[in-house]
């Protein structure tokens, strides 16, 4: 630092070619320099992302390829481990169940988060911040607490169902955790429930940054709130959405907590999802090569799906 | 800041292996993932005198803090020179980090028993007990059947033969749990004594208009009823075979195809609710105690619960045999402690272990809620924890303790569970149901 400061600050005292050269020379070292410095402001952060993010992915993709009970030595496996994760209906079914839970982690939350905000948002209501508080707290709730509260819900004498026997609806009443058909779909309800707070929030605070003067224009031109909505908000919004797409698809794809406390794969592995597997196979299967295997094939997928969305909007946009 | 928190949730479970693993590996300093130690050298003569220095013994657990606390303060009041340190970590966490524990240079001298220890046994990091077993006579002061489920082959692989790796500090039996008031109502006069009486009960339940089981099958609920039919029917020695890992066992047999059969036709019968497969057991066992059927199969960890609840108006007794007089059959377990091989002090450590069937020990542990491993001094007890400790001397008496199920593999438990949820649904036929344990049991023990 204190050497580039004097080296730029040193008067030119030549002023033939060779001396020319040097100086560039000196003109060009400072900001190659400042390169490295800058390069040296993030090594601290950098090693610790590297030891604790980049080696221990690597170190999984490594262990993926072999065959491990945790404690034993190894046997190598090669591919043998991804192949169990194409084929095993199992592991399979749970990647399909998790592509099922976009639906209700992600599309609903966003669709309900879009309507939310623009009923509250175009005229300025009193009690606000009263909404918002209600609408985002299940944000602040822990996961696990979400789900053992749904899980009682659900059960046979739960509120669920005894709202449904209020309005004389006794015979739709069931164990939904225990229904083959139906446990997938509470279990997304409960993300559904959990998520489209955020969304609404994410959405809120994006249509206060819309200019007020688009909404006037359109409403000069006639515009009805419809309209309005797809013309004005839906456009002004799409950053936000492709934010909230991107966390909420993530946390449909990764999801474990909820399913862990409220089903645990329930029943006949009908809720299964790959994170819940990851955690089977490595902790109680003792199979940590094969969970691996799923951790890396969960991870890619969600990197495709990631990328895929911050392209496909920043395109439309 | 909230996406930040939902990201790191939801990347929890797969950064959980990696960093698992990476410090599994930085402990064995090298980068092929597996520990290489060597297996203990066998040791002559043990000894079972008391060590009279000052010693500090460190004890890992996750099961009964009240009972471990006050079994470590008896033993400390009969041994002043020996400490013992406690350290509890809730079942969860224990299960999860006993692997890097019990590697660790720094691993505690006493741990209970958990599945986890076989692979640790294979890798030589679990103490052999043999010697002291033979030391201290150990075969004659527990039951055979407690101490068998504790012994492991050489490959971690094949329970009930070689190496002793623990000792049982309570014992645990499932059976079957009765509302005296509602059998009454259904008109039954007395505790079935065979498998077709209580058959016939469930009819006569039903058909009285009350509900005749509760079963969880959410999670173990119907496994534990499943196995109780199973054990009945069948030769121990050959369900044991097969839970312990022995080659050539299999699970398809008339008798494991009849309970099968017994559990899809209790659930068309309507003997149990429908909503079973979305109760969990510990749900299943309230509704029991609130009086919501006549029958409820369970452990003996659900008696304090029930005997609160329902006062004199709950019994317990033991799956009946097939045949009237047969023998006293339950599945259960242990509460058990190994020694690491890393310990400095196995005398001492061996002492505690010799403690746990002592009759102060028997007095903690009846309290704690297990069974006495020394079933004789059980202290005098009334209602349904009397009917407990009836039927576990009976099974003792009969050695006819099975480990459950599950033992079997690792990935057996979730097996059994869904699959079970599959036959109750009536989605899985029984045969179906059991060539999916035995898939699983060939791919871990081989065919």
């Amino acid at each position: 630092m204190s050497l580039d400061f004097i080296q730029t600050r040193r008067p030119a005292s030549a002023t033939s070619p060779l001396a020319d050269a040097r100086r560039r020379r000196q003109r060009a070292d400072p900001r190659g320099r400042r390169k490295w410095t800058g390069l040296l402001y993030i090594a601290p952060a950098f090693l610790v992302y590297v030891l604790f993010v980049v080696l221990p992915g690597l170190h999984t993709v490594y262990l993926s390829m072999f065959n491990w009970d945790g404690i034993t030595p190894a046997t190598w496996a090669g591919l043998g481990n991804y192949r169990a994760v194409v084929s095993d209906p199992l592991l399979r079914g749970a990647i399909e169940h998790a592509l099922v839970l976009i639906v209700f982690f992600a599309v609903l939350p966003i669709t309900l988060g879009l309507l939310l905000a623009a009923l509250l948002a175009r005229h300025r209501r009193r009690g606000m911040t009263f909404f918002r508080v209600i609408f985002f707290l299940p944000q602040i709730v822990p996961l696990v607490a979400v789900g053992i509260t749904w899980r009682w819900m659900y059960t046979e004498d739960g509120a669920v169902n005894q709202i449904l026997r209020f309005f004389g609806l006794a015979r739709t009443t069931r164990a939904w955790l225990g229904d083959f058909h139906l446990a997938l779909l509470a279990v997304g309800l409960i993300g559904t429930w959990t998520l489209a707070g955020l969304c609404m929030m994410l959405f809120l605070s994006g249509v206060q940054k819309i200019d007020p003067a688009l909404y006037e224009a359109a409403r000069i031109d006639g515009a009805g709130t419809v309209r309005e909505f797809w013309a004005v908000t839906l456009p002004g919004l799409l950053s936000e959405i492709r934010v909230a797409l991107t966390v909420t698809i993530i946390a449909a794809l990764a999801s474990f907590d909820i399913v862990y406390v409220s089903t645990n794969g329930a029943p006949g592995n009908q809720t299964t999802v790959p994170g819940l597997l990851v955690y089977r196979l490595a902790f109680t299967d003792e199979r940590i090569g094969l969970a691996a295997a799923l951790g890396v094939v969960l991870t890619g997928l969600i990197l495709v799906v990631v990328a895929a969305i911050s392209v496909g909007i920043r395109s439309e946009a | 800041m909230v996406n930040a928190r939902k990201l790191v949730a939801s990347r929890r479970a797969i950064g959980a292996v990696a960093a698992a693993s990476v410090a599994l590996t930085l402990a064995a300093c090298s980068l092929t993932p597996g520990a290489h130690n060597s297996s203990p050298a066998a040791t002559g003569p043990v000894s079972t005198a008391v060590p009279a220095d000052q010693v500090t013994l460190r004890l890992a657990f996750c099961d009964g803090p009240d009972m471990t606390n006050a079994l470590v303060q008896a033993f400390e009041k009969k041994y002043p020179q020996v400490k013992i340190v406690p350290q509890y970590t809730s079942f969860d966490d224990y299960v999860k980090s006993l692997k890097l524990t019990m590697t660790s240079d720094n691993a505690p001298d006493l741990a209970e028993y958990n599945a986890a220890m076989k692979d640790l046994s294979a890798g030589g990091l679990i103490a052999d007990l043999t010697p002291y077993e033979a030391a201290y006579d150990w075969d004659k002061a527990f039951p055979k059947s407690a101490l068998d489920e504790l012994r492991i082959d050489k490959t971690g692989k094949l329970l009930g033969t070689g190496r002793l790796i623990a000792v049982p500090a309570g014992l645990s039996l499932v059976g079957v749990y009765y509302n005296r008031q509602l059998m009454s109502r259904a008109g039954i006069s007395a505790v079935p004594t065979t498998m077709a009486e209580f058959e016939a009960d469930l009819a006569k339940a039903k058909d009285a208009g009350l509900n005749p089981l509760s079963v969880g099958a959410l999670d173990a609920g119907a496994l534990h009823l499943w196995s109780a039919i199973l054990n009945v029917d069948s030769d121990p020695a050959r369900v044991r075979g097969w839970i312990d890992g022995q080659a050539g066992s299999t699970i398809n047999t008339d008798a494991a195809m009849q309970a099968t059969q017994a559990i899809a036709d209790y659930a068309k019968k309507g003997y149990f609710p429908a909503s079973a497969n979305g109760t969990s057991e510990n749900d299943s066992a309230t509704a029991f105690s609130k009086g919501s059927s006549v029958f409820h199969v369970n452990g003996n960890w659900a008696a304090a619960q029930l005997d609160t609840a329902m006062k004199g108006n709950v019994g317990f007794f033991l799956m009946p045999p097939g045949n009237a007089g047969g023998s006293a059959v339950g599945n259960g377990y242990s509460v058990a402690y190994a020694v690491s091989s890393k310990t400095k002090h196995p005398e001492a450590a061996t002492a505690f272990l010799d403690f746990l069937h002592s009759p102060e020990a028997a007095v903690i542990e009846s309290a704690g809620g297990f069974l006495p491993p020394n079933a004789q001094a059980a202290p005098s007890t009334t209602g349904v924890k009397k009917d407990l400790s009836v039927a576990n001397e009976h099974v003792v008496a009969a050695d006819g303790l099975i480990p459950f199920p599950d033992f079997a593999a690792p990935a057996m438990l979730d097996a059994l569970e869904s699959g079970l949820q599959s036959v109750i649904a009536q989605r899985m036929s029984a045969k179906d149901f059991l060539d999916s344990l035995q898939t699983v049991w060939n791919a871990y023990h081989g065919s």
